[in-house]
Formats: structure tokens, C-alpha cells, sequence
């Protein structure tokens, strides 16, 4: 049923303008610079061309009904707007302006006459209050940030809902520097009409995501929330940022537990309970998101690292199993046989323990020979691998090494330490879908997430 | 208690005692110590000493506050001077006698009805530093035998059932408990709207629910 917001055949744009300073103007430009290959379609009664395309008087002098229609018009013109869209047909309307619920008693009074012109009719509203929305794979960005200020992401598998606009958007500029792609992004505002769990529902059956990230700064129906996350955290991975975490509980705290429930700490175990991984910052909550897209089950949390720098190898071992500072898994113990064949082909002064060492003297060929026999070990359940810009005999093809034991039945989760060299490597193993991070606390945490979801999975039977 | 009917109604009503709440809890399966609740003492008890004596009335929920709980009582003439004491304090009212629940590993088990989560079941440790160390798991109702294990793994009871000083408890045991409660809450206590059960207490098999307390939506 959310198809057609996805993948509309047109998208009128309510407001559009010319002039650079308006809003209607930095959607129509986002909306023309994506790739979209259907017919955009600026309404604005004053203009009869904008930016070189037809502009029509309203939205019921279109020749024809488009599936997405964005109001970019101050909330005071904005429910004319969406009378003229619901007389005319349209399924989905974004809802820019301000100025409503969030502005107290007054604004949710306007937002109630917006429900109202809906009620009844196939029409449905995103936001008020909203940045807007993009979907890289049909080319729609309904986002009202001029180009040049933030980056807009390649298509790729991670679906994210963000309660906040703004945060979204500097998220995705973040993760742009690695060009992570993302299968859709949407800011809900206010969500009067649809919510997340329409949309976890519509991201679990589609093809095009493989994880669903959400930032979240209130669930007002947590049971119904967490309940759909349940359901579908079985079919795709659901990464959740629930930020607020200090507030106050509203329960009078007359006995024990009133006392001691912070809405934080239901959040927590709600979270745990539908299968969820939580992230505590934007950071997180990518790193997860592809961790999980691009990775196969962890089915221990016994981890094998090879790292071509000592340092980071045990910085990593601290890391893989303290419970302070670190994620409480196990560092992997190696069979003789196993460190016996990794010495045949390792230096004589690298270390055959893990974690694996192969120095600077490292190459691809090493660390295509090491991976193959740890996916021999039946001690080894993950494995860390760190192919650094130092080694003079690793190039870009250690990419595609990895690549090749991808889908293995051992996950591989790679970090790169360094600027400009381990950018580009990660950006290359981005490409290939393989989850690569520039530290070793983010390396190793997105490891963990892989276990909590696996573990999760394998406890309830998938 | 006759049946589950009339315990909805008075988890409902609000206006319970606290051996009425542990009798609801025994409909569940849930262990309570032995107790009987009489207006004067009677020439003997048949229960084991040490017991606990405690007034028993529905609009006192919280009786040490006022000095309506004396614990350890050893004998039958201990027991005759606490009651004439604990009469004299509240007259007219009835008294609660109970056996004294062995050591064992205190948690805390409570339910709590929230806005948006509905109502949510609580595990912790239990006794008097529950509230400082906030080592505490919650999980939203109905909960299932997966999330009861997840529950005790992720707080610091999970010491225990492997053995911890010398105290060990039973995962098991405690899961069905918690399963137990759970079912209750589903069947009888739509309307609870807290409940405590601290200390819940411990040891190998057993958990006896040594303490009670319920708030429901009509309490106040």
C-alpha cells in the first residue's frame, strides 16, 4: 500500500518557486537533481514556469493525479493545499510547514483540522513538520536542504526513520564520506497520520532494505511499537536510537518498582525483548545498521583477529573481551594444527596467536591464506581483520580477498586505522557490501550488535 | 480465596490485604509462607517459629512505616508480648501471623502499569538496597519463557545460579515463577496497577514471595 509513496509516477510540488530563498525551491532542485524518472510537477498560481518546467495554477488543474504531492506552503496555507489534494486523488502528501503540535494548544488544533480533511478519504499525510523524505532507488528527495550544504547517499540497503529532520540529514551527510548507501529515508515530524509502524511493516517485506535503522525521540504507543518490532526483527534487522534517556519517569513511585522504573529502563527491555539492537548515537546506529545489512548470522561469540599491527590486535583483544570498556565476548583459542599451518605462512617473527599478527610484512595473499584456514576452525565463530594503510604489501585487492569469504559461515566485520588511505579502503569494501570501520572500538561494538541480533535469532528459533 | 472471579475482583477493588494478595498469588502457583490472620491470639498456632507477626488491613499497605511488622518472633511467649503490644497500637484491627521464610538470595519481582508501555514486569535484586543499586530488568507483559531467561541473565542475579558464596538458585524455577506472574497479571490483574514482591526469597528450587504489596487503578 506504501508503494506508490515509494516509487510515485508523479510528484506535484505545492509551492514551488524560482526564488532560491524559498523552500518551494530547494525541494524542486533536490527533487530534479536525484535521478527521478517520473514527471515532477510545480504548482504554484503564480508562475506559469519554474526551472523549466510547466508550472500549474493548482493542484486540480493537473492533467493528471500524481501519487506524492509536497505542500512547501506556511502552515497558515497549508490545509487549503490539502483539501485541493484530497478532491483531486492524491494517496500521499508531505507536509513541510511548521507550526504545529510542537507550538502547544493552537497548533494542534490546525493539526486536527488536517486529520480531519483526510478522514474518510484515501489520502494519507506525512508529517507536519517534516525535512521530507528520500529514496535514492526511484530518485525522490522531497528534502528541503539546498544541495552543496549536505551530502544525499548512494543507493544501498539501510532504511532510516528519524524522528529528527536535522539529525537525519547530518547522519547521512556523516556516513556519506564512506558513501554508504541507503535504500530510503524519511522524517515523520509530528506523525499525525502515517507512523513507524507502517513503515516497519512495509520495510520488512521490501526487497530493497536489509536493515531498518530509527532514530526516536518519544514512542507514545510503545506497546504497539514494540510489538511490531518483535514481528519484524525475525524477517530484517531493526536498530533502534532512543534518545531521552535521563528523563524522568511520570509513574508515581509509591512502591519499589514505580521507583526504580526510569521510562529509559522499559525502553531498554523493550528493546532487548523484540529483538532489537540499540545504538546510543548516530555513529552507532549506521555502524549497526550496516553491520547487519551486509553480514550472515554469528553463530558464537568466539573471535579470531588478524591485524597487520600488534597494537591493534590487542587493543582489540581488550576491547573483544572485557566487560568494562569492552563488549564481555571471548577471544577465540586456536587448535595446534591451526596455529601450525598459520605459521607455515606467517613470518617467523609474527604471531600464530590470536590475535593473529602478520606485521608489517603482511600481503594480500597472507591474509587470504589466514582467513581460509580460520574459516577451517571450528573454534572460530567471527573474525576481525584489520588490513592497514602501513603494510607495503597490501594494496586495494585485499577487498577483494575478503570478498570472497564473505559469505562464508563466519562473518567478517573490517577495521581500517588511518585518514586517507583507510578512507578510501573502506569506501572499497563499502562498495562490496562489507561492513569496514575506522576504529577499533567501532569495529569491535558493530561485532557485538552482529551477536545480539544472532543470538537473539538462535534463541527464538530462526 | 474461592476461585480466580473473585480475586480479579479484588485486585480490581484495590482494597486487598496483604495474606489476601499472597492467597491470589497461591491460586498461580506462586509459594507464600503459611500464615493465619486472627483478631485475638489464639492458645496455639500451628505454625513453625520464627514467625512474623503484622496488622493486617487493607488500607495499610505500607506497615513498617507505621510499626505494624515486628519479624523473628521465636516462641509462642514472644509472640504473646508482641501481639499485646501490636494490639494495644491498633485497636480493633486484625493481625497477620506467618512463618519466618529461610535465608536465601532476596530479589525484587513488581509489575507497573506505564502510559505507553501498558504494564511491564520488573526483576531486581531485593532487600534494602534495591533502590542503590538499580540492577533492574524490565520486560513488557505477557513475557514468554525466552524473555523470563533474558530477564535473569541481564542483572546480577545471574551470579547466583551457578553458584555464588555458597547460594545457589534454580533459572528454571525462577523463570516459571516469573511465567506464573505473568499469566496472572494477563488472567486477573488488568487493573494492578503496581505491584511488589520484595523480597521474593530464593534458594535452591524455592522462591516464597515473603512480602506483598498492590496498588491498582481504584486504589486512591
Amino acid at each position: 500500500m506504501l508503494r506508490d509513496l515509494f516509487s510515485p509516477k508523479a510528484v506535484a510540488i505545492i509551492g514551488a518557486s524560482q526564488d532560491p530563498a524559498k523552500i518551494g525551491n530547494a525541494i524542486l532542485t533536490n527533487m530534479m537533481g536525484s535521478g527521478y524518472q517520473g514527471k515532477i510537477l510545480p504548482v504554484n498560481p503564480s508562475s506559469e514556469e519554474v526551472m523549466g518546467l510547466k508550472c500549474y495554477p493548482s493542484i486540480e488543474s493537473l492533467e493528471e493525479t500524481p501519487e506524492l504531492a509536497v505542500i512547501a506552503l506556511p502552515a497558515s496555507r497549508t490545509l487549503d493545499a490539502l483539501k485541493g489534494c484530497v478532491r483531486k486523488g492524491v494517496k500521499f502528501v508531505i507536509v513541510i510547514a511548521g507550526g504545529f503540535s510542537e507550538l502547544g494548544k493552537e497548533g494542534k488544533e490546525r493539526e486536527k483540522q488536517l486529520l480531519d480533511v483526510i478522514n474518510g478519504t484515501g489520502t494519507r499525510i506525512i508529517g507536519p513538520n517534516t525535512l521530507g523524505v528520500y529514496f535514492p532507488h526511484s530518485g525522490v528527495n522531497t528534502s528541503l536542504t539546498s544541495r552543496g550544504r549536505l551530502s544525499f547517499l548512494p543507493k544501498g540497503d539501510i532504511a532510516f526513520v528519524s524522528q529528527s529532520g536535522a539529525l537525519g540529514l547530518l547522519t547521512m551527510d556523516g556516513v556519506s564520506e564512506y558513501q554508504v548507501g541507503i535504500s530510503a529515508f524519511l522524517n515523520l515530524g509530528n506523525r499525525i497520520d502515517l507512523n513507524e509502524v507502517e513503515l516497519l511493516d512495509y520495510f520488512a517485506d521490501d526487497e530493497l532494505s536489509r536493515s531498518v535503522v530509527m532514530y526516536l525521540e518519544s514512542v507514545p504507543k510503545g506497546k504497539e511499537f514494540f510489538n511490531k518490532v518483535k514481528q519484524i526483527s525475525m524477517k530484517k534487522p531493526v536498530v533502534v536510537l532512543k534518545s531521552g534517556r535521563t528523563q524522568a519517569s511520570a509513574v508515581a513511585a509509591s512502591l519499589h518498582t514505580g521507583a526504580m522504573a526510569s521510562d529509559d529502563a522499559i525502553v531498554n527491555g523493550a528493546i532487548a525483548q523484540a529483538g532489537a539492537v540499540r545504538a546510543y548515537d548516530e555513529t552507532e546506529m549506521m555502524d549497526y545498521g550496516r553491520a547487519l545489512a551486509y553480514s550472515g548470522k554469528l553463530r558464537g561469540n568466539r573471535i579470531a583477529i588478524i591485524t597487520t599491527a600488534g597494537g591493534v590486535g590487542v587493543i582489540t583483544a581488550d576491547y573483544v573481551s572485557s566487560n568494562v570498556n569492552g563488549v564481555g565476548m571471548r577471544l577465540a583459542t586456536l587448535s595446534d594444527e591451526t596455529k601450525s599451518r598459520i605459521r607455515e605462512i606467517i613470518v617467523p617473527f609474527a604471531s600464530s596467536n590470536n590475535p593473529i599478527d602478520l606485521t608489517a610484512d603482511g600481503s594480500n595473499s597472507d591474509f587470504d591464506k589466514v582467513i581460509g584456514i580460520l574459516e577451517e576452525e571450528k573454534e572460530v565463530d567471527g573474525i576481525i581483520a584489520y588490513p592497514l594503510p602501513q603494510t607495503p604489501k597490501m594494496g586495494v585487492e585485499v577487498v577483494d580477498v575478503i570478498d570472497k569469504y564473505k559469505k562464508g559461515p563466519k562473518p567478517i566485520i573490517v577495521g581500517v586505522l588511518g585518514s586517507k588511505i583507510a578512507r578510501d579502503l573502506i569506501i572499497e569494501f563499502e562498495k562490496r557490501k562489507i561492513p569496514a570501520y575506522p576504529s577499533v572500538h567501532r569495529t569491535v561494538k558493530a561485532m557485538k550488535a552482529l551477536y545480539d541480533y544472532s543470538t537473539y535469532m538462535g534463541r527464538r528459533g530462526q | 480465596m474461592r476461585n480466580t472471579d473473585d480475586a480479579r475482583n479484588m485486585i480490581k477493588d484495590g482494597k486487598v490485604t496483604e495474606r489476601s494478595l499472597k492467597e491470589i498469588l497461591a491460586l498461580y502457583d506462586i509459594s507464600v509462607p503459611r500464615g493465619i490472620v486472627v483478631k485475638s491470639l489464639p492458645d496455639r498456632v500451628d505454625l513453625k517459629f520464627p514467625v512474623v507477626l503484622k496488622v493486617s488491613d487493607p488500607n495499610i499497605l505500607h506497615k513498617t512505616d507505621v510499626g505494624g511488622v515486628k519479624v523473628g518472633i521465636s516462641s509462642y511467649e514472644e509472640l504473646m508480648n508482641a501481639f499485646e503490644e501490636m494490639s494495644h497500637k491498633f485497636s480493633g484491627k486484625e493481625f497477620l501471623i506467618e512463618e519466618m521464610v529461610d535465608t536465601g538470595v532476596e530479589v525484587i519481582i513488581g509489575i507497573l502499569k506505564d502510559a505507553s508501555f501498558g504494564q511491564v514486569i520488573m526483576l531486581g535484586m531485593g532487600g534494602i538496597y534495591t533502590e542503590l543499586y538499580h540492577d533492574v530488568a524490565f520486560r513488557l507483559l505477557p513475557i514468554d519463557r525466552y524473555d523470563a531467561g533474558e530477564m535473569i541473565e541481564s542483572v546480577g542475579i545471574r551470579r547466583f545460579v551457578n553458584g555464588f558464596r555458597g547460594r545457589t538458585i534454580s533459572k528454571p524455577d525462577l523463570e516459571n515463577l516469573l511465567l506464573n506472574i505473568s499469566k496472572m497479571v494477563e488472567e486477573i490483574g488488568p487493573e494492578i496497577r503496581q505491584l511488589d514482591l520484595n523480597p521474593v526469597i530464593l534458594s535452591g528450587s524455592s522462591a516464597v514471595v515473603a512480602d506483598a504489596k498492590l496498588i491498582s487503578d481504584e486504589s486512591d
